[in-house]
């Protein structure tokens, strides 16, 4: 039971770790583009958005492995 | 202090005890309202100027879309529109549904999936029409190898297939997660002081989120379409020298 509680957190947090700081290179690289070439912005904008979503795709699998876990809790 | 208790009501328990039927309800409430928009929105469309606030929010909204829409497929991703607006339109009215309401429909995973096999097989219809049947299966198996390398065409066609199942859980599971994560955090956020509704505090970055899952899924969406109708590579080249900034800057 225990355990089920910790692996859950530390699955979270591991996974919120590593998603931002790959969503923060992700974003700076974007915004450093966008600053250099703003006429280019629009499709940086887009492209940027589609790396930041399939990054965020990854924590959500954790996020919803942990929500069916909590289920084995009670 | 019972109306809040009522208000802070966990969603995820509220959804155990009522199977099926607060979906139903609120998905049909969003039908409701997104129709009435429209109707209200059509009436003004005969005049010259449009002076009505509903038909001035969704010819922004059109335009926002347009632009985004032939940005990623270029200027022929403009008769896609309608389909985008159409799902843009329930999922934001979906979302911002949970800051107002007691249950999101957008928060449970079986309307989500609905929709994912909507779009998906939207795109599969698109994809048909703009390259034949035989070419739109010939699409599946990457680019043209010669001699006994056709294996691993084959390999790339059973790979291809996967993908393009997992698109319904991807779409699907990422609205889901975004919409009840929120809700989660919501909830756990209230319980810390009984009574108190800290959680109205994240409302600001919940509306965010409601706001960029729709922009995601569409923009998804556009990206599916744009790789499903695309003609092989030197008509690819050619799409590239047909797009023009020009266009999208005259209707923004």
């Amino acid at each position: 039971m225990e355990n089920i509680a910790i692996g859950i957190g530390l699955a979270v947090g591991i996974a919120g770790l590593g998603v931002g700081i790959g969503q923060g290179l992700a974003a700076n690289g974007g915004l450093q583009g966008m600053a250099r070439q703003p006429e280019a912005g629009k499709q940086i904008n887009n492209s940027m958005l589609l790396a930041l979503v399939f990054l965020e795709l990854v924590f959500l699998l954790t996020f919803v492995l942990g929500f069916l876990l909590m289920g084995k809790i009670h | 202090m019972d109306l809040l208790q009522q208000l802070n009501l966990p969603l995820a328990e509220a959804a155990e005890k009522e199977i099926g039927w607060n979906i139903f309800f609120y998905s049909g409430l969003v039908f409701a309202i997104v129709l009435v928009f429209a109707t209200l929105a059509k009436k003004d469309l005969k005049n010259r100027v449009f002076t009505s606030l509903p038909t001035r929010l969704a010819e922004h909204l059109y335009l926002f879309l347009e632009g985004m829409t032939v940005n990623v497929i270029g200027p022929n991703g403009k008769k896609y529109v309608p389909f985008l607006l159409a799902i843009w339109t329930f999922i934001f009215t979906g979302n911002i549904m949970g800051l107002l309401l007691q249950a999101t429909p957008t928060a449970d995973w079986s309307l989500n999936i609905g929709m994912a096999v909507i779009t998906v097989v939207y795109v599969q219809y698109e994809g048909i029409k703009a390259n034949g049947l035989l070419g739109h299966i010939k699409h599946f198996s990457g680019p043209k190898l010669g001699g006994f390398m056709i294996l691993v065409s084959g390999l790339i066609f059973v790979v291809e297939i996967v993908s393009e199942c997992m698109k319904l859980v991807s779409l699907s599971l990422r609205l889901y997660g975004n919409i009840e994560g929120g809700h989660i955090v919501r909830s756990s956020l209230d319980s810390i002081i009984a009574g108190v509704p800290i959680g109205g505090l994240l409302l600001p970055i919940k509306f965010f989120t409601c706001l960029i899952q729709a922009f995601v899924w569409t923009i998804l969406t556009c990206t599916y379409l744009s790789i499903a109708t695309s003609h092989g590579h030197d008509d690819e080249h050619e799409g590239d020298h047909g797009h023009q900034p020009a266009l999208t800057e005259a209707h923004a």
